[in-house]
């Protein structure tokens, strides 16, 4: 490490040493825009290759001292496109600024909140701007990235509010069952907090803490997808980084904007389910049983009173959204302000399920003189709501009654209304999960150029917050004949204290060495810090019914976990451009991390990245606009979790008992050897315009091999431990991003633009600790042995779901993926025959998906829609498994039917034997038992495996912003009203609820299996924009 | 230069501050929510209410073998005798193994010696619970990481461990401790002298497997069993607690609210209830329920509970009885327990003495159960019980010991010496196929095991036996 030090020191005064004084001279003008004339305030003016600059006035004035005559200023403001005037001897120069037509001069900001020009970038990098980030209305920002960008897959954990979606970049590169593999979120140049602490007991779908963002506070995000583009953030942006740039106030006049919406939300989708038949079991009525639809056909029962409730409609509330936010902006040359201030109501579609955030944010800029300026914002918000069962709701929904009103849920006294099964929308109401979180995220900016090649720049953040949770299940009111939630009742207090502080400060040294080379390096230290604390205490056994404190049961049982993790950091990046069109960036990064053992916690890894615009260089058909090829090689390393290493004591939460308290050794133990993980990748890509920007394409081929990969790998329980924490595989992930765009049509007013994205993906496991043969990921339960699991194996992919499967003779031995298509074997009985072996049925990582966006505008009118979809990919359907034990499904309708399975007996003879599929005696006499779907479909995984695949409207819009000729007669600045619809779906195989939600919340790494969680919703919105 | 001189001596002080500060700053990866050492007591506490809950595993596990219990469900795995995966039961006897090993080692080094011979007589149990179900099971070079794929032991040679272990235990508790054994032990709250019995009785139970084997020994086991316990007061058991309640309680509860579980066997009922035998057992209404109607009816193994509802009509574990209250102790080793083994060590040589401990076999466990003196002397006084020395047979030993050690693993260990011939004990319904009409003999290992240490573990079917059992 300190041989590091000396280096970059040398570095830095070697090149110190070369910087040449220049001569001064007084540049003004105008800026104003080419469509109107009018004048444009707030564009940037910058005197290429140095950090100095100044942004026009209000009446688009600027005046700014240049060094010499061969200063070049170039003049910049967000949609329109840059120009760059070489000073020559002029004092005045006066600058025209068209509107950007195309992504290509588009300024990206990259690690650290630098904006740079996408032109000069050697890696893929997407941006995303304030309006497709709010269009959709998403209440949380990460949702607002669905399917708009290349090489970034979105996935919702469900439809509850407030409830955690999940953001995996170029696929997973953590195999460690608890990775989070989601990438860094970083606001102004600060990261920030995106975890999601899930509920201990039932799942109740938490949020992931990047919601706690106002998403119209947003200016525009960018997402770093290799390790190229996030090498400078080291460790913690392994899995890529989301930039987000919150809005800034601009020199002009204060603006205040005011936004308003209301949405309502409804059940996007669900499964096919039979309608004939009621509760019971064995085809006979009865209306106390356990059994909710495997009784009497309703229509035979004759009985007015006795029908199909059509609970799965009923059940379900519609949900409603109110998000109103409004901010103010305003400064001048010398200061800018914004201040806004959020509120979003929302209320699921599972009765009492709600959420809400207050948000209040404050940021302003100081330039207070030409050599030092600086910026700082504040952002508090407060979040939380009622967590409803979600998984409990649907469950005891499967196990309610089909002929009962679910809705008549209470009686007069305040007990449940029930047959006998505890009512879903009762338990929704009174076991109940409350979170508050108070959080402040804060960072100051600091920059000093005491010359025109020298800055120093100073950044801290902190982003802190607490999260109390009250969990309560009453327990008997104390009232005969009641049937509680809870024998005893139970309460729970959590309190999570988490902090993160952030401090980066890094020099900044530029050199013009001529008109053709131009470099720029920085050399920083970085250093992070979380410390986390979480307290929960819970009682059990109320001693007066209804009297909800931890004091008044008689069982307490308190726990604690609390961590503190720290990293330093210190890097490099030098940029090296030459004549504009060939750029280099070199960067390298040395961290040491405090979770890893101190002869291995510092590490070093490098990059190179180069982007080659030879549309400058050569003479190319006047068709093709623009040409760059960009290629890349990073490595990044990665640490682990605090705390994990070497043996420890732990105390079973059940003590204390009788006063004592017992110890047991840990069973997980951390490798004392333990190195960081290293990712290496390479990524080549090409972007292309023709026909003067009307079409543009973008195509990277991304590969990746995460090696040393930290798992804790599950070993013999005979050695003392059951879990070695341990350097013990690779995994491969590569694959294509394209994204194609342009502008079909432009014909006077109207305008058609449209940009498509697709992906594609491959992973495999490339190694696994030598004597491990296979580490299990998850497992998802399914009845009568149907249930599957997700096991890493060498040479196989990630994602793969096995289970069990129908016996197919023609199988070749020792196959390891399941042929469909072979014919199955049939029983003597009948019936297809099933074996418990495991089998891989499927992988639930897509393997390719994208999104269109298109857009049309005429005058103030505008129509956008984003449609989406994924493919190749299975999952397995808990929920059709449930539906199928309780004869639910639409399938069951057959249940008095005779069939003939098909598929070939033992003796290799087709298979001719008519069975019932019903339950109890069949037609022909035999005993069916409990019945085909009970007795043999719902043990057989394979039957639940199913494809995920979907098309979406992701999207669509309707908008009109009222015209700058009937704006002059309103006292607003702007107008516009907008109709939106999100989470069609188009298309899907999939039968069941969104095949999109998933069982495990947004911080795990068990997908691919979907189960009782909260149903996915589609969404309607109607938003109004005012500007005074 | 100045002005770049100036920098210099900045950036440098601040670097080789930084650097030295680094070390310290980063120096914050001692596990706070996880102490590095703990107590000899802390270990005690856990490894003894742990030990207890591995008989109740065990016990849950082999209950439907022997037919005590049965599944409400048709052809559940436990009913069948299928290959079943006991991962998390391999994991909780290894789990309280690696705890005796180091709290055992932590004993010996502080001169603990109550706790090293406590421990020893733990580690002899676990051990040889773990090896009667499965085996060859690792040992030698387990519990202290030596490697990562621990090989498996002779399930013989273990056995000599397990006697090597409990004479070793006898000999530590009668030496001068450093520390003495406290409230931290849930078994005997620190009693020497019930420990040394318990240490005893254990090697009565072991070696009464080894009936029919190598090494056997009559009087051995009579001499073991001699200084074994001598009334239900020495019974090895954890008393369950206010804020945790007993598992077969907690089952029983669990049914109640229709979470299906603790269902009995037609098997158990039928040998209490005057089919299988002449005598109404007056221990079977203080063992399990009725249905709504008052009747005992069992559920037979295999079969499932047809068309009856999940409620009422069948005789579960029901909340409140002996075995199933909230509170209720949890039986490591009983007292009818040794006197049934050592009626069956004498019954070859002294059949008078052989009755006698049936008796008082079936006389200390209608005690345990606070059966009414009246209806226990009618029982005691019924021919098929008290049969007379001379008419005695190991059937009427082994029946007897049945229903004494009721949800006890112990009995998965008779019935299989026994050759599963209790009366009226049949192959449950739907069993499992590869046994061809035969009883399980041993469990499969568990997948855990095999994933995780697949080269080592031998390759066995369920008819395999483990040596004893030859």
């Amino acid at each position: 490490m300190k041989k590091s030090y000396s280096l970059t020191l040398l570095f830095v005064f070697g090149f110190l040493l070369s910087i040449p004084t220049y001569a001064q001279q007084t540049v003004r003008g105008k800026v104003v825009a080419q469509e109107d004339g009018q004048a444009l305030p707030g564009v940037s003016v910058v005197i290429q290759g140095t950090n100095n600059g100044t942004v026009t006035n209000i009446d688009g004035e600027y005046s700014i001292s240049v060094p010499s005559s061969e200063s070049v200023l170039t003049f910049s403001f967000i949609g329109f496109e840059s120009q760059s005037l070489t000073v020559g001897s002029a004092t005045e120069l006066n600058v025209t600024l068209a509107l950007s037509t195309s992504e290509l001069d588009e300024f990206i900001v990259t690690a650290f909140g630098i904006s740079q020009e996408k032109k000069s970038l050697g890696y893929a990098a997407q941006s995303i701007d304030s309006e497709a980030i709010t269009t959709s209305r998403q209440p949380n920002v990460v949702n607002a990235l669905q399917g708009q960008v290349a090489g970034v897959q979105v996935t919702n954990s469900g439809g509850a509010p407030g409830q955690s979606a999940r953001i995996i970049i170029r696929g997973i590169n953590s195999l460690d069952p608890s990775a989070d593999n989601q990438p860094l979120f970083v606001v102004d140049g600060v990261p920030v907090d995106n975890s999601t602490v899930e509920s201990t007991g039932t799942p109740r779908g938490m949020t992931n803490r990047i919601a706690d963002i106002n998403p119209n506070d947003i200016e525009t995000m960018s997402v770093l997808k290799g390790a190229a583009a996030t090498a400078l953030y080291g460790v913690r942006a392994a899995n890529g980084a989301v930039i987000i740039t919150t809005k800034k106030g601009k020199a002009g006049q204060v603006q205040v904007n005011v936004s308003s919406s209301f949405g309502i939300d409804e059940l996007v989708k669900k499964p096919a389910l039979q309608d004939q038949y009621g509760q019971g079991f064995s085809g006979v009525r009865d209306d106390s049983s356990f059994w909710p639809s495997w009784g009497a056909n309703i229509a035979e029962e004759n009985d007015p009173t006795y029908v199909y409730q059509d609970n799965w409609t009923n059940a379900f509330n519609t949900g409603k959204t109110i998000d109103n936010s409004v901010s103010i902006s305003g400064g001048n040359e010398k200061a800018t302000f914004y201040g806004s201030f959020g509120r979003l109501d929302q209320e699921g579609i599972i009765p009492f399920s709600t959420w809400a955030r207050t948000t209040a944010k404050l940021s302003g800029t100081v330039k207070a003189s030409e050599k030092f300026n600086f910026s700082g914002s504040v952002n508090y918000s407060n979040s939380g709501g009622n967590r409803v069962p979600h998984d409990r709701f649907l469950e005891r929904m499967m196990y309610w009654s089909e002929t009962t009103d679910v809705t008549d849920y209470i009686n007069e006294d305040g007990t449940m209304k029930t047959y006998g099964n505890t009512n879903p929308i009762y338990d929704a109401r009174f076991a109940t999960y409350e979170d508050n979180v108070n959080r402040v995220i804060g960072n100051i900016n600091l920059n000093y150029s005491p010359t025109d090649w020298l800055m120093f720049s100073y950044r801290v953040g902190t982003d802190f917050y607490s999260d109390s949770r009250t969990e309560i299940t009453p327990g008997p009111m104390g009232i005969d004949g009641e049937l509680p939630l809870s024998s005893t009742g139970f309460i729970e207090e959590t309190r999570i204290n988490s902090r993160d502080l952030n401090s980066n400060f890094y020099i900044t040294l530029k050199k013009q060495w001529n008109s053709d080379w131009n470099t720029q390096l920085r050399v920083g230290n970085d250093v992070f810090e979380r410390k986390y604390d979480r307290i929960s205490l819970s009682g059990s056994n109320f001693v007066i019914p209804g009297f909800y404190n931890v004091s008044n049961t008689t069982q307490v049982f308190g726990g604690q976990g609390k961590s503190i993790r720290r990293l330093v950091g210190f890097y490099g990046d030098l940029m090296v451009d030459y004549k504009n069109f060939l750029f280099l960036n070199i960067t390298g990064r040395n961290d040491i991390s405090s979770t890893l053992p101190k002869d291995n916690n510092s590490f070093f890894y490098p990059s190179v990245n180069l982007g080659y615009v030879f549309s400058e260089n050569f003479d190319l058909p006047s068709w093709v606009t623009f040409g760059k090829l960009r290629g890349s090689w990073a490595q990044v390393g990665k640490d682990t979790n605090p705390h994990i290493l070497g043996a420890t004591f732990v105390s079973p939460s059940v003590f204390p008992l009788n006063g004592q308290v017992g110890f047991s050794k840990n069973s997980t133990f951390g490798d004392p050897n333990l190195k960081p993980e290293q990712t290496t990748s390479v990524e080549f890509g090409t972007q292309l315009a023709f026909f003067n920007n009307r079409l543009n394409l973008d195509v990277t081929y991304y590969k990746s091999n995460a090696a040393d990969q930290i798992i804790p790998v599950p070993i013999s329980d005979a050695t003392g431990f059951s879990s070695y924490i341990t350097n013990a595989g690779e995994i491969e992930n590569r694959g294509f991003e394209i994204v194609v765009g342009g502008s079909p049509i432009e014909r006077g007013d109207f305008r058609w633009d449209v940009t498509a994205n697709l992906t594609t993906n491959k992973n495999e496991v490339k190694a696994i600790r030598e004597g491990i043969d296979q580490i299990v990921v998850g497992s998802q339960f399914g009845y009568a042995g149907s249930t599957v699991t997700m096991i890493l194996r060498e040479g196989e992919a990630y994602g793969n779901i096995s289970g069990s499967y129908y016996v197919r003779p023609d199988m070749p031995e020792g196959a390891t993926e399941l042929d469909r298509s072979l014919t199955q074997r049939i029983g003597s009985n009948g019936f297809p025959v099933r074996t418990g072996n495991q089998i891989i049925l499927g992988n639930a990582v897509p393997k390719f998906f994208g999104g269109l966006r298109n857009q049309f505008t005429y005058k103030g009118l505008e129509l956008s829609f984003l449609v989406d979809f994924r493919a190749g990919l299975q999952q397995y359907d808990q929920f059709g498994n449930f539906l199928s034990a309780f004869g639910k499904q639409e399938d069951s309708n057959r249940r008095n039917d005779t069939v003939v399975f098909p598929g070939v007996l033992a003796d290799g003879s087709q298979n001719t034997k008519e069975v019932w599929l019903g339950q109890g005696v069949g037609p022909d006499g035999v005993d069916y038992g409990a019945g085909y779907w009970r007795n043999y479909y719902r043990g057989v995984s394979e039957n639940f495996v199913k494809d995920a695949s979907f098309i979406k409207l992701r999207n669509i819009t309707l908008a009109y912003s009222l015209q700058p000729q009937v704006l002059e007669k309103t006292p607003f600045r702007s107008a516009r009203l907008s109709l939106a619809a999100n989470n069609i779906i188009l298309s899907t195989p999939w039968d069941g609820f969104d095949p999109e939600s998933f069982s495990s919340g947004a911080g795990g790494n068990a997908i691919g299996f979907t189960g009782l969680g909260f149903p996915g919703v589609q969404s309607y919105y109607f938003t109004l924009n005012l500007g005074l | 230069m100045k002005f770049k001189n100036k920098i210099k001596a900045v950036l440098g002080a601040s670097l080789i501050l930084t650097a030295s500060a680094c070390e310290s700053y980063l120096d914050v990866n001692e596990n706070p929510n996880n102490p590095q050492d703990a107590p000899i007591s802390g270990l005690m506490t856990n490894i003894t209410y742990e030990t207890s809950l591995n008989v109740y595993r065990e016990g849950s596990a082999v209950s439907n073998y022997v037919q005590y219990l049965a599944s409400p469900n048709p052809s559940s795995g436990s009913d069948t005798m299928e290959p079943l995966n006991f991962s998390s039961m391999w994991f909780s006897l290894y789990n309280v193994m690696t705890d005796l090993y180091t709290m055992n080692e932590k004993a010996e080094a502080e001169g603990a010696l109550q706790y090293l011979g406590a421990g020893q007589v733990l580690m002899a149990l676990n051990l040889g619970m773990t090896v009667d179900l499965f085996g060859d099971v690792p040992f030698s070079e387990s519990f202290n990481f030596s490697t990562v794929t621990p090989a498996y032991d002779d399930d013989q040679a273990l056995y000599g461990n397990v006697m090597s272990l409990l004479d070793q235990g006898i000999a530590n508790l009668q030496q001068e401790s450093s520390i003495s054994i406290g409230n931290d032990d849930f078994i005997y709250g620190g009693d020497i002298d019930s420990w040394l019995k318990f240490a005893y009785t254990l090697k009565a139970r072991y070696m009464i497997h080894m009936k029919g084997a190598s090494g056997y020994s009559a009087s051995e086991v009579l001499a073991a069993a001699s200084q074994g316990f001598t009334s239900n007061d020495d019974n090895a058991s954890v008393t369950f607690f206010e804020q945790r309640f007993n598992p077969w309680a907690q089952d029983a509860i669990n049914n109640a609210n229709l979470l299906l579980t603790g269902w009995i066997s037609e098997q158990f009922i039928q040998a209490l209830d005057g089919t299988s035998y002449p005598t109404v057992d007056p221990r079977l209404k203080l063992m399990v329920g009725t249905t709504d109607d008052g009747e005992f009816i069992g559920t037979v193994n295999g079969a499932g509970r047809g068309n009856a509802p999940e409620q009422g009509a069948r005789s579960t574990l029901v909340e409140g009885q002996y075995y199933t209250s909230r509170q209720s102790p949890l039986l490591i080793a009983t007292y009818s327990e040794l006197k049934f083994i050592e009626a069956e060590a004498a019954f070859e040589t002294d059949k008078a003495a052989a009755y006698a401990a049936y008796l008082e076999g079936i006389n200390a466990h209608m005690d345990m159960l606070s059966v009414p003196e009246d209806e226990k002397d009618a029982y005691l006084a019924e021919p098929s019980v008290s049969m007379g020395a001379d008419a005695l047979t190991l059937a009427d030993i082994f029946k007897e010991k049945y229903v004494a050690l009721f949800l006890h693993p112990e009995t998965f260990n008779d019935a299989r010496r026994f050759d599963f011939s209790y009366k009226d004990m049949n192959l449950p319904a739907n069993v499992n196929p590869d046994l061809n009409g035969e009883f399980i003999r041993r469990l499969a290992y568990p997948d855990s095991e095999i994933s995780r240490n697949g080269d080592n573990v031998p390759s066995v079917t369920l008819l395999d036996r483990i040596w004893w059992d030859q």
